[in-house]
Protein backbone atom coordinates (compact mmCIF):
# COMPACT_ATOMS: atom_id res chain seq x y z
CA UNK A 1 0.00 0.00 0.00
CA UNK A 2 1.23 3.50 -0.86
CA UNK A 3 2.12 5.26 2.48
CA UNK A 4 0.98 8.65 1.05
CA UNK A 5 -2.59 7.47 0.52
CA UNK A 6 -5.18 6.70 3.17
CA UNK A 7 -7.97 4.21 3.03
CA UNK A 8 -11.24 5.32 4.54
CA UNK A 9 -13.77 2.64 5.18
CA UNK A 10 -17.33 3.80 4.78
CA UNK A 11 -19.75 1.21 6.04
CA UNK A 12 -23.17 1.05 4.53
CA UNK A 13 -25.95 1.44 7.09
CA UNK A 14 -29.11 -0.62 6.59
CA UNK A 15 -31.02 2.60 5.80
CA UNK A 16 -28.61 3.40 2.98
CA UNK A 17 -29.03 -0.10 1.58
CA UNK A 18 -32.78 0.47 1.46
CA UNK A 19 -32.36 3.96 0.01
CA UNK A 20 -34.00 5.69 2.98
CA UNK A 21 -31.01 7.54 4.47
CA UNK A 22 -31.54 11.31 4.88
CA UNK A 23 -29.39 13.70 2.88
CA UNK A 24 -28.51 15.75 5.95
CA UNK A 25 -28.43 14.65 9.55
CA UNK A 26 -31.02 16.00 11.91
CA UNK A 27 -30.27 19.53 13.21
CA UNK A 28 -28.77 19.70 16.71
CA UNK A 29 -31.11 20.06 19.67
CA UNK A 30 -29.96 23.58 20.55
CA UNK A 31 -31.46 25.04 17.36
CA UNK A 32 -34.91 24.09 18.68
CA UNK A 33 -34.66 26.80 21.32
CA UNK A 34 -33.64 29.29 18.63
CA UNK A 35 -36.69 28.37 16.58
CA UNK A 36 -38.97 29.07 19.53
CA UNK A 37 -37.94 32.72 19.73
CA UNK A 38 -37.57 33.42 16.04
CA UNK A 39 -40.99 34.18 14.59
CA UNK A 40 -41.34 32.67 11.14
CA UNK A 41 -42.63 34.83 8.30
CA UNK A 42 -46.15 33.37 8.51
CA UNK A 43 -46.95 33.15 12.23
CA UNK A 44 -47.85 36.85 12.62
CA UNK A 45 -51.36 36.58 11.25
CA UNK A 46 -51.95 33.25 13.01
CA UNK A 47 -51.26 34.89 16.36
CA UNK A 48 -53.69 37.72 15.49
CA UNK A 49 -56.36 35.21 14.54
CA UNK A 50 -55.84 33.35 17.82
CA UNK A 51 -56.28 36.57 19.82
CA UNK A 52 -59.50 37.29 17.94
CA UNK A 53 -60.53 33.71 18.69
CA UNK A 54 -60.24 34.28 22.45
CA UNK A 55 -62.20 37.53 22.22
CA UNK A 56 -64.97 35.81 20.27
CA UNK A 57 -65.10 33.00 22.80
CA UNK A 58 -65.71 35.51 25.58
CA UNK A 59 -68.49 37.11 23.54
CA UNK A 60 -69.99 33.67 22.92
CA UNK A 61 -70.01 32.92 26.65
CA UNK A 62 -71.94 36.14 27.22
CA UNK A 63 -74.61 35.38 24.62
CA UNK A 64 -75.01 31.71 25.61
CA UNK A 65 -75.30 32.58 29.29
CA UNK A 66 -77.77 35.33 28.43
CA UNK A 67 -79.93 32.89 26.50
CA UNK A 68 -79.84 30.31 29.31
CA UNK A 69 -80.71 32.77 32.04
CA UNK A 70 -83.41 34.51 30.02
CA UNK A 71 -85.14 31.23 29.27
CA UNK A 72 -84.52 29.67 32.66
CA UNK A 73 -86.00 32.54 34.63
CA UNK A 74 -89.36 32.58 32.86
CA UNK A 75 -92.27 32.34 35.22
CA UNK A 76 -95.47 34.16 34.49
CA UNK A 77 -98.64 33.68 36.47
CA UNK A 78 -101.80 35.21 35.10
CA UNK A 79 -103.83 37.30 37.54
CA UNK A 80 -107.02 35.30 37.07
CA UNK A 81 -107.70 31.71 38.02
CA UNK A 82 -110.54 29.25 38.16
CA UNK A 83 -111.50 27.17 41.15
CA UNK A 84 -109.19 24.30 40.28
CA UNK A 85 -106.53 25.71 38.01
CA UNK A 86 -104.11 28.61 38.09
CA UNK A 87 -102.72 29.77 34.77
CA UNK A 88 -98.94 29.68 35.00
CA UNK A 89 -96.32 29.39 32.28
CA UNK A 90 -92.76 28.19 32.93
CA UNK A 91 -90.02 27.02 30.65
CA UNK A 92 -90.22 23.42 31.83
CA UNK A 93 -93.81 23.08 30.68
CA UNK A 94 -92.44 22.77 27.16
CA UNK A 95 -89.79 20.08 26.55
CA UNK A 96 -88.22 22.06 23.70
CA UNK A 97 -87.48 24.90 26.12
CA UNK A 98 -85.99 22.54 28.70
CA UNK A 99 -83.64 21.19 26.03
CA UNK A 100 -82.86 24.79 25.06
CA UNK A 101 -81.77 25.71 28.60
CA UNK A 102 -79.62 22.60 28.96
CA UNK A 103 -77.97 22.94 25.53
CA UNK A 104 -77.12 26.62 25.96
CA UNK A 105 -75.70 25.94 29.41
CA UNK A 106 -73.49 23.23 27.89
CA UNK A 107 -72.35 25.65 25.16
CA UNK A 108 -71.46 28.37 27.68
CA UNK A 109 -69.48 25.87 29.78
CA UNK A 110 -67.73 24.51 26.67
CA UNK A 111 -66.69 28.01 25.53
CA UNK A 112 -65.30 28.77 28.98
CA UNK A 113 -63.35 25.49 29.07
CA UNK A 114 -61.78 25.97 25.63
CA UNK A 115 -60.34 29.40 26.41
CA UNK A 116 -57.10 27.75 27.71
CA UNK A 117 -56.73 25.86 24.41
CA UNK A 118 -57.12 29.15 22.52
CA UNK A 119 -54.47 30.73 24.72
CA UNK A 120 -52.15 27.85 23.84
CA UNK A 121 -52.79 28.73 20.17
CA UNK A 122 -51.73 32.33 20.87
CA UNK A 123 -48.51 31.29 22.57
CA UNK A 124 -47.57 28.63 20.02
CA UNK A 125 -49.08 29.70 16.70
CA UNK A 126 -47.39 27.00 14.64
CA UNK A 127 -49.02 24.10 16.52
CA UNK A 128 -51.67 22.29 14.51
CA UNK A 129 -53.20 19.79 16.98
CA UNK A 130 -55.04 22.32 19.24
CA UNK A 131 -56.51 24.03 16.19
CA UNK A 132 -57.84 20.77 14.77
CA UNK A 133 -59.33 19.89 18.16
CA UNK A 134 -60.96 23.31 18.35
CA UNK A 135 -62.38 23.12 14.83
CA UNK A 136 -63.94 19.72 15.52
CA UNK A 137 -65.40 20.64 18.91
CA UNK A 138 -66.65 24.01 17.63
CA UNK A 139 -68.45 22.27 14.77
CA UNK A 140 -70.17 19.87 17.17
CA UNK A 141 -71.18 22.82 19.32
CA UNK A 142 -72.60 24.66 16.29
CA UNK A 143 -74.79 21.60 15.68
CA UNK A 144 -75.95 21.41 19.32
CA UNK A 145 -76.69 25.13 19.68
CA UNK A 146 -78.49 25.27 16.33
CA UNK A 147 -80.61 22.30 17.37
CA UNK A 148 -81.62 24.04 20.59
CA UNK A 149 -82.23 27.40 18.92
CA UNK A 150 -84.18 25.94 16.00
CA UNK A 151 -86.41 23.81 18.20
CA UNK A 152 -87.20 26.68 20.55
CA UNK A 153 -87.79 29.06 17.62
CA UNK A 154 -90.28 26.64 16.12
CA UNK A 155 -92.24 26.45 19.39
CA UNK A 156 -92.08 30.23 19.87
CA UNK A 157 -93.46 30.76 16.35
CA UNK A 158 -96.27 28.39 17.18
CA UNK A 159 -96.97 30.22 20.43
CA UNK A 160 -97.16 33.54 18.61
CA UNK A 161 -99.29 32.38 15.70
CA UNK A 162 -100.99 29.14 16.66
CA UNK A 163 -102.04 26.61 14.05
CA UNK A 164 -105.60 26.35 12.81
CA UNK A 165 -105.17 22.98 11.12
CA UNK A 166 -103.92 21.19 14.23
CA UNK A 167 -106.22 23.16 16.54
CA UNK A 168 -103.37 24.66 18.53
CA UNK A 169 -104.29 28.13 19.85
CA UNK A 170 -101.79 31.00 20.03
CA UNK A 171 -100.94 31.54 23.70
CA UNK A 172 -98.91 34.73 23.42
CA UNK A 173 -101.86 37.06 23.72
CA UNK A 174 -102.38 35.82 27.27
CA UNK A 175 -98.82 35.05 28.37
CA UNK A 176 -97.27 38.22 27.04
CA UNK A 177 -94.20 38.59 29.29
CA UNK A 178 -93.37 34.91 28.97
CA UNK A 179 -93.41 35.15 25.18
CA UNK A 180 -91.21 38.24 25.09
CA UNK A 181 -88.58 36.73 27.37
CA UNK A 182 -88.56 33.48 25.46
CA UNK A 183 -88.24 35.20 22.09
CA UNK A 184 -85.28 37.23 23.40
CA UNK A 185 -83.61 34.03 24.58
CA UNK A 186 -83.97 32.47 21.12
CA UNK A 187 -82.38 35.54 19.49
CA UNK A 188 -79.41 35.34 21.91
CA UNK A 189 -79.00 31.67 21.08
CA UNK A 190 -78.87 32.36 17.34
CA UNK A 191 -76.19 34.99 18.03
CA UNK A 192 -74.20 32.27 19.81
CA UNK A 193 -74.54 30.10 16.70
CA UNK A 194 -73.11 32.91 14.54
CA UNK A 195 -70.20 33.38 16.97
CA UNK A 196 -69.41 29.66 16.89
CA UNK A 197 -69.53 29.57 13.08
CA UNK A 198 -67.09 32.50 12.88
CA UNK A 199 -64.82 30.58 15.29
CA UNK A 200 -64.85 27.56 12.95
CA UNK A 201 -63.95 29.74 9.95
CA UNK A 202 -61.18 31.44 11.95
CA UNK A 203 -59.64 28.08 12.80
CA UNK A 204 -59.84 27.10 9.12
CA UNK A 205 -57.94 30.22 8.07
CA UNK A 206 -55.34 29.69 10.76
CA UNK A 207 -54.68 26.07 9.85
CA UNK B 1 -26.44 27.00 3.43
CA UNK B 2 -29.72 27.76 5.11
CA UNK B 3 -31.00 24.94 7.30
CA UNK B 4 -34.49 25.37 5.90
CA UNK B 5 -33.42 25.03 2.28
CA UNK B 6 -33.62 21.24 2.23
CA UNK B 7 -36.90 19.71 3.32
CA UNK B 8 -36.49 16.59 5.38
CA UNK B 9 -39.07 13.91 5.13
CA UNK B 10 -41.83 13.48 2.56
CA UNK B 11 -44.71 15.92 1.97
CA UNK B 12 -47.93 13.84 2.05
CA UNK B 13 -49.97 14.57 -1.06
CA UNK B 14 -50.89 10.88 -1.12
CA UNK B 15 -52.67 11.13 2.24
CA UNK B 16 -54.46 14.28 1.12
CA UNK B 17 -55.69 12.48 -1.97
CA UNK B 18 -57.04 9.67 0.23
CA UNK B 19 -58.82 12.25 2.36
CA UNK B 20 -60.30 13.82 -0.77
CA UNK B 21 -61.62 10.47 -2.01
CA UNK B 22 -63.19 9.77 1.39
CA UNK B 23 -64.66 13.29 1.27
CA UNK B 24 -66.28 12.50 -2.10
CA UNK B 25 -67.90 9.29 -0.86
CA UNK B 26 -69.14 10.92 2.34
CA UNK B 27 -70.69 13.66 0.26
CA UNK B 28 -72.60 11.04 -1.74
CA UNK B 29 -73.95 9.54 1.50
CA UNK B 30 -74.98 13.00 2.73
CA UNK B 31 -76.80 13.71 -0.54
CA UNK B 32 -78.76 10.46 -0.19
CA UNK B 33 -79.81 11.15 3.40
CA UNK B 34 -80.76 14.78 2.88
CA UNK B 35 -82.63 14.22 -0.37
CA UNK B 36 -84.50 11.24 1.08
CA UNK B 37 -85.58 13.33 4.06
CA UNK B 38 -86.78 16.19 1.89
CA UNK B 39 -88.75 13.93 -0.45
CA UNK B 40 -90.28 11.87 2.35
CA UNK B 41 -91.50 15.01 4.08
CA UNK B 42 -92.75 16.68 0.91
CA UNK B 43 -94.88 13.72 -0.13
CA UNK B 44 -96.87 13.50 3.09
CA UNK B 45 -100.60 13.51 2.52
CA UNK B 46 -102.98 11.75 4.84
CA UNK B 47 -106.74 12.14 4.60
CA UNK B 48 -108.86 10.72 7.40
CA UNK B 49 -111.74 8.50 6.29
CA UNK B 50 -114.42 10.52 8.08
CA UNK B 51 -115.45 14.08 7.41
CA UNK B 52 -118.05 16.56 8.48
CA UNK B 53 -120.17 18.56 6.05
CA UNK B 54 -117.80 21.55 5.91
CA UNK B 55 -114.38 20.24 6.84
CA UNK B 56 -112.17 17.52 5.34
CA UNK B 57 -109.58 16.19 7.78
CA UNK B 58 -106.30 16.19 5.89
CA UNK B 59 -102.67 16.51 6.98
CA UNK B 60 -99.92 17.73 4.68
CA UNK B 61 -96.48 19.07 5.42
CA UNK B 62 -97.36 22.65 4.50
CA UNK B 63 -100.09 22.80 7.13
CA UNK B 64 -97.28 23.28 9.64
CA UNK B 65 -94.81 26.09 8.78
CA UNK B 66 -91.87 24.41 10.56
CA UNK B 67 -92.21 21.34 8.35
CA UNK B 68 -92.38 23.56 5.26
CA UNK B 69 -89.16 25.27 6.41
CA UNK B 70 -87.61 21.83 6.86
CA UNK B 71 -88.46 20.83 3.28
CA UNK B 72 -87.01 24.07 1.90
CA UNK B 73 -83.83 23.87 4.00
CA UNK B 74 -83.21 20.19 3.15
CA UNK B 75 -83.68 20.87 -0.55
CA UNK B 76 -81.25 23.80 -0.48
CA UNK B 77 -78.63 21.74 1.36
CA UNK B 78 -78.97 18.74 -0.97
CA UNK B 79 -78.63 21.04 -4.01
CA UNK B 80 -75.51 22.57 -2.43
CA UNK B 81 -74.05 19.12 -1.72
CA UNK B 82 -74.61 18.01 -5.31
CA UNK B 83 -72.86 21.16 -6.58
CA UNK B 84 -69.98 20.73 -4.12
CA UNK B 85 -69.21 17.32 -5.59
CA UNK B 86 -67.38 19.28 -8.30
CA UNK B 87 -65.10 20.95 -5.72
CA UNK B 88 -64.54 17.55 -4.14
CA UNK B 89 -63.40 16.09 -7.46
CA UNK B 90 -61.08 19.09 -7.87
CA UNK B 91 -59.48 18.23 -4.53
CA UNK B 92 -58.91 14.64 -5.63
CA UNK B 93 -57.17 15.85 -8.77
CA UNK B 94 -55.19 18.69 -7.21
CA UNK B 95 -54.32 17.45 -3.74
CA UNK B 96 -52.57 20.56 -2.43
CA UNK B 97 -55.28 23.15 -3.13
CA UNK B 98 -55.66 25.46 -0.14
CA UNK B 99 -58.08 28.27 -0.96
CA UNK B 100 -60.75 25.99 -2.37
CA UNK B 101 -60.53 23.75 0.71
CA UNK B 102 -61.08 26.74 3.00
CA UNK B 103 -64.03 27.81 0.86
CA UNK B 104 -65.47 24.29 1.00
CA UNK B 105 -65.09 24.24 4.80
CA UNK B 106 -66.88 27.58 5.08
CA UNK B 107 -69.77 26.50 2.88
CA UNK B 108 -70.04 23.13 4.65
CA UNK B 109 -70.36 24.89 8.00
CA UNK B 110 -73.14 27.12 6.69
CA UNK B 111 -74.93 24.14 5.13
CA UNK B 112 -74.68 22.17 8.37
CA UNK B 113 -76.15 25.08 10.32
CA UNK B 114 -79.07 25.44 7.91
CA UNK B 115 -79.81 21.70 7.82
CA UNK B 116 -79.62 21.41 11.61
CA UNK B 117 -81.94 24.39 12.07
CA UNK B 118 -84.54 22.86 9.74
CA UNK B 119 -84.24 19.41 11.31
CA UNK B 120 -84.57 20.69 14.86
CA UNK B 121 -87.56 22.89 14.01
CA UNK B 122 -89.30 19.87 12.45
CA UNK B 123 -88.26 17.67 15.38
CA UNK B 124 -89.78 20.08 17.90
CA UNK B 125 -93.09 20.06 16.03
CA UNK B 126 -93.02 16.27 15.65
CA UNK B 127 -92.42 15.85 19.38
CA UNK B 128 -95.32 18.20 20.04
CA UNK B 129 -97.55 16.27 17.66
CA UNK B 130 -96.69 13.01 19.38
CA UNK B 131 -97.18 14.15 22.95
CA UNK B 132 -98.92 17.50 23.02
CA UNK B 133 -98.98 19.94 25.93
CA UNK B 134 -102.33 19.78 27.62
CA UNK B 135 -101.62 22.74 29.84
CA UNK B 136 -101.78 25.19 26.93
CA UNK B 137 -104.48 23.25 25.06
CA UNK B 138 -102.14 21.87 22.44
CA UNK B 139 -103.38 18.33 21.93
CA UNK B 140 -101.44 15.47 20.37
CA UNK B 141 -102.56 14.85 16.80
CA UNK B 142 -100.63 11.66 16.14
CA UNK B 143 -103.27 9.30 17.38
CA UNK B 144 -105.48 10.40 14.51
CA UNK B 145 -102.92 11.14 11.81
CA UNK B 146 -100.90 8.00 12.37
CA UNK B 147 -99.21 7.43 9.01
CA UNK B 148 -98.48 11.17 8.61
CA UNK B 149 -96.63 11.16 11.91
CA UNK B 150 -94.65 8.03 11.07
CA UNK B 151 -93.56 9.42 7.71
CA UNK B 152 -92.52 12.73 9.16
CA UNK B 153 -90.50 11.07 11.95
CA UNK B 154 -88.75 8.81 9.42
CA UNK B 155 -87.72 11.72 7.21
CA UNK B 156 -86.01 13.37 10.16
CA UNK B 157 -83.68 10.38 10.53
CA UNK B 158 -82.31 10.96 7.02
CA UNK B 159 -81.58 14.62 7.63
CA UNK B 160 -79.90 14.01 11.00
CA UNK B 161 -77.65 11.48 9.26
CA UNK B 162 -76.84 14.24 6.76
CA UNK B 163 -75.86 16.56 9.63
CA UNK B 164 -73.52 13.92 11.09
CA UNK B 165 -71.85 13.37 7.72
CA UNK B 166 -71.42 17.14 7.25
CA UNK B 167 -69.65 17.35 10.62
CA UNK B 168 -67.30 14.57 9.47
CA UNK B 169 -66.70 16.43 6.19
CA UNK B 170 -65.74 19.59 8.07
CA UNK B 171 -63.31 17.61 10.22
CA UNK B 172 -61.81 16.00 7.09
CA UNK B 173 -61.29 19.38 5.43
CA UNK B 174 -59.58 20.65 8.59
CA UNK B 175 -57.25 17.65 8.71
CA UNK B 176 -56.40 18.03 5.01
CA UNK B 177 -55.67 21.74 5.52
CA UNK B 178 -53.30 20.97 8.37
CA UNK B 179 -51.25 18.60 6.28
CA UNK B 180 -49.78 20.94 3.75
Amino acid sequence: MDPASTTINVTETPKERKGKAPLLSAPPASSGIKQMFQKGPKTGYKRGLAVFDVVLRLAGIATALGATIAMGSTDQTLPFFTQFFQFKAEFDDLPAFTFFVIANAITAAYLALTIPISIVCIIRPHLVAPRILLIFLDTVMVALTTAAAGGAASIVYLAHNGNGDANWPAICQQFNDFCQKVSGAVVASFLTVVVLMVLVVLSAFAL
Amino acid sequence: MKVGAVKLGVAPPAANRGIAILDFFLRLIAITGTLAGAIAMATTNQTLPFFSRFVRFRAKFNDLPSLAFFVVASSIVSAYLILSLALSVLHIVKANAVNSRVLLLLLDTAAMGLLMAGSSAAAAIVQLAHEGINKVNWFAICQQYNSFCKRVSGSLIGSYAGVLVLILLILLSGVALSRR
